[in-house]
């Protein structure tokens, strides 16, 4: 477990493992960890940050996506930061998260001076409403964020 | 799905040299989600999603997405790069069970 403690639909999934594989109450939550699922947004953010503070965006970031997403299946999201893109200064990930998916982390991108702007977009599922952060990673180390809440008619993750 | 990988990648129909250009590009995948039994169980297979997406221009690697079953299906993806000399621009898919799909698209001044 990358988190000691246990969530309470972790620790069902092991037990739920654990009755049809015939063990008793050994945990053998493997398969979550390799897919990173059931993650909670905080234990993925350790796990992705070690817990390096992250500054507060707004000014820089700009989160495009809708304030309601009707099909939580297909959501546009585009994230575009204000930031210079030089070798000496440059944004180097951008994450998206979405708080209350069981894969929280939904896409990094990877940037290099040569894309000119820092600029993304993608296509992502909301499994139910919940905040939706775009976080921004400079090449100096430093960590920026901003969120906005989605509101999601019907979920997107299914199983 | 005789459809899967079919790449579509789209330019503005104009590129000036040392423009900074945005790309958008699809994919046609089924970016399996992981499925569960009546008991919430997790069913055991081989998920097939993409989990890498890279972009090259003139060679050099510009942008990558490590993407998760989060991302929707029939992924869309948009970036932007600096057009500095003619070239080949490419975007190639990668997913789980190692297919790799390919589009490429010309950059040429006009």
């Amino acid at each position: 477990m990358r988190d000691e403690s246990m969530t309470r639909r972790q620790v069902l999934g092991a037990l739920a493992v654990g009755a049809v594989v015939g063990m008793t109450v050994v945990p053998r939550p493997a398969a979550a960890q390799t897919f990173g699922q059931n993650e909670t947004v905080e234990a993925a953010l350790k796990r992705v940050f070690g817990g390096k503070p992250i500054k507060d965006g707004s000014g820089m970031i700009t989160l495009d996506i809708p304030l309601i997403a009707e099909n939580g299946a297909v959501v546009p999201v585009s994230v575009e930061v204000n930031a210079p893109m030089t070798p000496q200064s440059y944004v180097k990930h951008i994450y998206v998260v979405a708080d209350k998916n069981r894969i929280p982390v939904v896409t990094r991108a990877v940037l290099s001076p040569d894309s000119g702007q820092a600029y993304m977009g993608a296509n992502i599922r909301l499994g139910e409403t919940g905040d939706v952060r775009a976080i921004v990673e400079q090449s100096d180390g430093t960590l920026w964020q901003v969120k906005r809440e989605v509101k999601v008619t019907v979920g997107g993750c299914g199983g | 799905m005789s459809d899967i990988g079919k790449v579509r990648l789209r330019l503005p129909s104009s590129i000036k040299a040392g423009d900074v250009v945005r790309v958008r590009c699809l994919v046609i995948h089924p970016m399996e989600r992981i499925e569960r039994d009546k008991s919430g169980k997790i069913i055991d297979k081989k998920y097939q999603y993409i989990d890498k997406v890279t972009v090259t221009y003139l060679g050099k690697t510009i942008a990558t997405f490590d993407t998760t079953q989060s991302v929707s299906e029939n992924p869309f993806f948009a970036f932007t790069f600096k057009a500095t000399d003619p070239g080949k621009l490419v975007v190639s898919f990668h997913d789980t069970i190692g297919a790799i799909y390919e589009g490429t698209a010309d950059v040429a001044f006009g």
